[in-house]
């Protein structure tokens, strides 16, 4: 498949042929607007499929807009369809022509068909015109109450539309309350779930400034209209389903029993056909019983086998959605999925990403039952003729050679790798067998006998040459040919290119060196020879180092380059626990398919579902996006100040108050972009927290630099130790805050830097931060400032909620602290009050 | 909440863009798409989910076409894929097929369905009989009507009242002069078949499909003679939970028409009907390889339609192979099929021949994977067997129509 030419694909609207044929176009509606000729439909259908065509290929045929709407009218419903879907494509960009169809448009909306009826109040708030909004409001206050439910479906929608349009007409004609009333009374299910999804998103952003919002909100999750919603739920289509469940993994179950009557209630949606019903209530399931512990490993039994039979029964898409969950299960539940390994094993013709997955899931799964089984089958795949897969399944044989204790069979599978004589066979297998090695040294004598034969110009990936080199360094006494090897290694310096191979020579030098002397010293001295002129400034400066430390003291060198080792008995995990915790937290959503929780992800282009505009490298930023939005170079200007952004938002539509609930974090939908801003603030943590005084101490003193710039000697470090990357998503604050006592109140005060530098409250924050104390909401306007803070104690995660109310004018502040453990709230207090004090300070 | 969905065609090219939300997604997104995926490799082509600077894209493939989904929040992935494959079932359905062309020619019902199935970013209804009752198909019998009556509208006149009665899944109250239900199992067998030719893996994945032309509002109960045999079953939304938990019997109001009733899976088969003997010796730059096929327990059945195919190393340089039962072409991909169709009385078929590998290589070191396909009518290979389908009230003029067959899915014989 060739690209095509840009020119192909995207007809530029300047493009020649495409606008006199829209210009012929244009004329020819002209002529049939006023006609009523019979057959003039047909004529119509012609020309109009022939301007949506054009619409499709992207030619801009908005010129023909007051023509298109001038021949609008019609009897003919497919005309009308594409009538609307052209008249929905361009209003927005024609806002003054839009009032010309607002009047057929209207007259639609009262057509005797509620098909039509449906059609043309979908159209009409898909118009999207901010100063038309006066128009929707009638059609769909009679469009709610209209007697048909397909009408009612789509008016529900459009009460969203309008309020994403502009929310104070909206809000003013009290279309929530009669959402309310609709979700709560209407008979059909399709209205049902629509008021559902309208009015979470209604009032979670709402919710923003007003109480009731919030507390609507909250009725939302309340016992009664979770068990209506659970109830019913076979009544409705799958995808409200979906809806529902998500809405149900929200509610805080009020004790074990509700949590069985939930389960016993949503137990058959796990046979449903629709893999998102199922994954969605996997997730209730996995939520509901996280406290009950033995509950929680039944849970993981019963969902074992429809997410398989998933995994089996879809389009390779689907199934490798449904792996990427099911892989977060085996890793956190190994020993449940132990038995079902053969599920993960690679069919041909899969695509290489289920592939892929598969071999983790083996990896994970692997246990001293199945090894033998798991590791043939790898081995098979290993002479596979896809070489990305070759490649992985020898490193999950490695893997999961690494994980057992009885690694004897797998080490002679591995040394038959070697003899497969294909390099990239053989280059993925050193490696392994380095590893291998530093954990089981015993393996050594086994090993060193297949990889002495291998000859090192087979081998040209760095990876695997640095892996054989470290070999012949460490195991120079075994390998009767290392010095030689290295020696001829080391006379091709110059064809080195890859300076981890070259830092590797110089290290295995060395050790060959003290191991026997005589053979290796000529070699030794061209290598450090070589690597003192090296240009890579590493390797310069390892080789300098080197040659130093040999002229100090040989034994000294020996003891520092190749000291007695130990071997390993765990490598580093590269995700640590935490973040796994988080993913889980996540299931059901992208952290899990990207293996990530969100915040690692969603990078700062992500403003969020409706702010944000669409650059995209070439494209041009849309008017629209930029004039009803906070401007996109604010956020540009200013990467880790993301929360300015939303401040200054907030103060631009002129919400803040210092109305407690007005500070409450939101979520639904704009938690995913505060969640992702804060813990954007939170990954830049450690960053911030190596410059803070107590943390760069040690450091400082190692390199023997005075502090000029420090403040004077620091406190007593504090008895609390804070995790700096701690995190907490908006809602979880919300709910916490709600539900923890206040364990303390205390003043106390600023001083007057601290106070003239909160003219930019964001700097208070960043402050707080750089020690390990996080803000998660923040608002108010001189002389009064209110912030949301938390914070993590380490090692135990046990959280710390504070609010703080800044009086700039007298300089105190009032804080109350909320602690999971109330007996260090008050060494917490301390350290808040001492950082806050510190504020403003150089 | 999905913001715009496009459909692609083989070059890349945007046949198709339907807006869902007030914020447009340029469709220069699919440019940055297309860049993507023919500058990376195969792995990333075809990755389900991505993220691109600017949105999440959910993208599946059928047959050529690729269905692009975009959004700039965080939702259940498995959803945004799920209801494109329902999107590309039901245009399949509606066009008699996949292609650019279809579509091409199409697109208004297409714009036209897509209306219907999603709304503000999310999904209304995906059920094929409903949206058949809202937007007709564009077949022949509608063209011909067309042209009789003057009225080329291809909307019906009806109204979706199905989107809002309290079965949804079924239109309101279909009428057939004779009444007609027909039950088909229909089986694939998924197999790995290790160098050893020892059976690692062997599972049945099997679809009880249904075809029901039924006037009213029938309440069926289908029943299995050894329903224990199931390992895991997913249903479709008419069938009843609790009659199957206590009593294993399925209890439904079909929908109209042709749909899944419910798909399950067999694990741990001991037997395989088709055995697959290759065998393959290297030296000195040539390779002989030969293939056996017989087999190995009869099911009753004529075994129909044996096909194996296998791809050449990339360091074979030719072959020469021949076979003493059916034909065998090798494709310039280096894709080998050996059709057998059925095996015959007398003799064992076999395939054998010689391979040329590239100068320099000694011995062959990537061995091949061969696929094996059959089909066999008129047995269910798991041994699950429908004991009867039994009517609440029986109609007049009443058919029922049992049918099984099983097919090789993912039958792997490794070498």
């Amino acid at each position: 498949m060739a690209p095509p030419a840009a020119s192909q694909r995207y007809p530029s609207p300047s493009q020649p042929s495409g606008k006199s044929e829209v210009s012929d176009l244009k004329s020819q509606l002209r002529q049939l607007a006023g006609s009523r000729a019979p057959g003039v439909d047909d004529s119509k259908r012609e020309l109009y499929k022939k301007v949506i065509s054009y619409m499709t290929i992207g030619i801009d045929v908005s010129s023909v807009f007051g023509e298109m709407v001038m021949c609008s009218a019609t009897s003919d419903i497919v005309l009308k369809k594409m009538c609307y879907l052209y008249v929905g494509n361009y209003a927005k960009g024609n806002p003054d022509l839009s009032l010309l169809t607002i009047n057929f448009l209207q007259r639609d909306c009262k057509d005797e068909d509620p098909m039509i009826r449906g059609l043309a109040l979908r159209s009409l708030c898909s118009l999207r015109v901010p100063n038309l909004v006066e128009y929707l409001v009638g059609p769909l206050e009679s469009g709610l109450k209209d007697n048909n439910s397909y009408v009612r479906t789509i008016a529900v929608t459009g009460v969203l539309k309008l309020y994403h349009i502009s929310p104070s007409p909206c809000i003013d004609a009290d279309f929530p309350a009669t959402l309310k009333s609709l979700m709560l009374h209407d008979s059909d299910a399709q209205v049902v779930s629509n008021c559902l999804s309208a009015l979470q998103e209604i009032w979670s952003l709402e919710a923003n400034h007003s109480e009731e919002a919030c507390r609507e909100k909250e009725s939302l999750l309340s016992k009664p209209v979770i068990y209506y919603f659970l109830n019913r739920i076979k009544e409705f289509n799958e995808w409200a389903q979906c809806l529902i469940l998500e809405l149900a993994v929200k509610y805080v179950p009020s004790d074990s029993n509700d949590i069985f009557d939930i389960m016993n209630l949503l137990e058959d949606r796990l046979q449903h056909a629709n893999g998102a019903v199922v994954l969605a209530t996997v997730k209730v399931f996995l939520q509901l019983t996280l406290s009950m512990t033995d509950v929680h490993q039944q849970v993981y039994e019963r969902i074992k086998s429809p997410l398989l039979t998933l995994v089996s029964s879809g389009s390779p898409e689907q199934s490798y959605a449904i792996l990427s969950h099911l892989h977060l299960l085996v890793v956190r539940a190994p020993f449940i999925f132990a038995s079902d390994y053969k599920h993960f094993y690679c069919q041909y013709n899969e695509p290489s990403y289920v592939k892929k997955l598969k071999l983790e899931m083996l990896t994970a799964v692997a246990n001293e039952s199945n090894t033998y089984e798991i590791v043939t089958e790898l081995c098979e795949y290993a002479a596979n003729v896809d070489i990305a897969i070759a490649r992985e399944s020898i490193r999950a044989v490695g893997k999961i050679a690494l994980q057992q204790y009885d690694v004897n069979a797998i080490v002679d599978r591995l040394l038959q790798f070697l003899e497969m004589e294909k390099d990239y066979v053989t280059a993925e297998t050193l490696v392994l067998v380095k590893d291998l090695l530093r954990k089981y040294p015993q393996w050594s004598h086994d090993c060193i006998s297949v990889v002495g034969g291998i000859s090192s110009k087979n081998i040209q990936e760095p990876k695997a040459k640095a892996a054989l080199i470290w070999m012949l360094g460490e195991y120079a006494q075994d390998m009767s040919d290392a010095p030689y090897v290295l020696e001829n290694l080391i006379e091709n310096w110059e064809e080195e290119h890859s300076a981890e191979v070259r830092l590797h020579l110089l290290t295995a030098a060395m050790k060959c060196f003290f191991k026997r002397p005589p053979e290796t010293q000529k070699a030794l001295g061209t290598a450090l020879a070589a690597g003192i002129a090296d240009f890579h400034q590493d390797v310069h400066d390892r080789a300098l180092f080197y040659y130093r430390v040999l002229q100090y003291d040989v034994h000294v060198a020996e003891r520092v380059v190749s000291p007695p080792k130990q071997a390993v008995s765990v490598f580093a995990d590269t995700q640590s626990s935490e973040i796994k915790d988080r993913i889980f937290d996540e299931f059901n959503s992208l952290s899990v398919i990207y293996q990530k929780p969100s915040y690692m992800f969603t990078d700062k282009e992500h403003r969020g579902p409706f702010e944000f505009s669409d650059e995209l490298g070439n494209i041009s930023i849309t008017p629209e996006a930029s004039s009803d939005i906070v401007p996109a170079q604010q956020y540009e200007a200013n990467d880790k100040d993301l929360l300015l952004g939303i401040d200054q938002k907030d103060d631009n539509k002129g919400l803040s108050n210092n109305n407690g609930s007005a500070y409450t974090a939101p979520s639904f939908e704009s938690s995913s972009n505060i969640t992702s801003q804060l813990q954007e603030l939170a990954i830049s943590g450690p960053a911030t927290s190596a410059i803070t005084p107590q943390s760069s101490f040690g450091f400082d003193d190692l390199l023997g630099l005075g502090l000029s710039a420090a403040p004077a000697p620091t406190p007593s470090p504090p008895l609390l130790k804070l995790n700096p990357r701690a995190a907490l998503d908006p809602g979880a604050f919300q709910q916490k805050w709600r539900q923890l006592p206040i364990s303390l109140t205390q003043e106390c005060s600023l001083n007057p830097q601290g106070i003239a530098a909160l003219t930019v409250p964001q700097s208070l924050i960043r402050h707080m931060q750089s020690h390990s104390i996080h803000c998660i909401a923040s608002g108010g306007q001189s002389p009064n400032f209110k912030f949301f803070f938390f914070a993590q104690k380490e090692p135990e995660p046990l959280n710390y909620l504070t609010e703080c109310v800044i009086n700039s004018s007298s300089a105190k502040a009032q804080i109350k602290v909320k602690a999971d453990e109330q007996s260090t709230s008050q060494a917490f207090a301390t350290v808040f009050e001492t950082a806050l004090s510190k504020y403003g300070m150089p | 909440m999905l913001q715009c969905i496009f459909l692609l065609s083989d070059s890349g090219e945007v046949m198709l863009e339907k807006q869902l939300t007030g914020h447009r997604v340029d469709r220069s997104i699919c440019a940055w798409f297309w860049d993507q995926s023919i500058s990376q490799d195969d792995s990333f082509k075809s990755l389900p989910v991505i993220a691109s600077p600017t949105h999440y894209i959910f993208q599946i493939v059928r047959d050529g076409i690729t269905f692009l989904a975009c959004s700039q929040v965080e939702m259940p992935p498995l959803m945004a894929i799920e209801f494109l494959c329902r999107v590309a079932d039901v245009l399949s359905d509606y066009l008699g097929g996949l292609n650019e062309d279809l579509v091409k020619d199409n697109f208004i019902i297409v714009y036209e369905l897509l209306d219907e199935m999603i709304d503000n970013g999310f999904p209304l209804t995906t059920e094929p009989s409903i949206l058949r009752e809202m937007i007709a198909p564009p077949n022949l019998v509608s063209k011909m009507l067309s042209v009789v009556t003057g009225n080329a509208s291809n909307v019906s006149d009806t109204l979706p009242s199905g989107a809002g009665s309290c079965v949804p899944w079924r239109p309101t109250d279909p009428k057939y002069s004779s009444n007609e239900v027909y039950v088909d199992l229909v089986e694939e067998m998924d197999a790995i078949v290790n160098r050893d030719g020892e059976l690692v893996k062997c599972e049945i994945y099997g679809e009880v499909q249904m075809n029901s032309q039924l006037s009213g509002f029938p309440d069926l109960t289908l029943s299995f003679a050894n329903p224990s045999i199931l390992e895991d079953m997913r249903f479709h939304p008419c069938v009843r939970f609790r009659p199957w938990e206590s009593h294993q019997v399925l209890s439904f109001v079909p929908p109209d028409g042709e749909f899944n009733l419910m798909s399950y899976r067999v694990k741990k088969l001991k037997n395989t009907p088709v055995y697959v003997k290759p065998q393959i010796t290297s030296d000195s730059g040539t390779c002989r390889i030969s293939v056996l096929v017989g087999v190995r327990s009869d099911p009753g059945k004529t075994i129909e339609s044996i096909t194996l195919s296998f791809q050449l190393p990339h360091c074979v340089s030719s072959a020469d192979l021949s076979s003493n039962h059916g034909t065998v072409t090798i494709l310039s991909n280096k894709t080998c099929t050996w059709t057998i169709g059925r095996i015959p009385k007398d003799k064992t078929p076999s395939l054998s021949g010689t391979l040329a590998l590239e100068t320099g290589l000694e011995r062959l070191h990537v061995f091949p994977t061969f696929k094996l396909g059959f089909k066999i009518m008129g047995i269910a290979l798991s041994g699950l067997r429908i004991e009867k389908l039994d009517l609440q009230s029986i109609p007049p003029r009443l058919y029922k129509g049992f049918r099984a067959q099983t097919r090789a899915g993912e039958f792997d014989v490794r070498l």
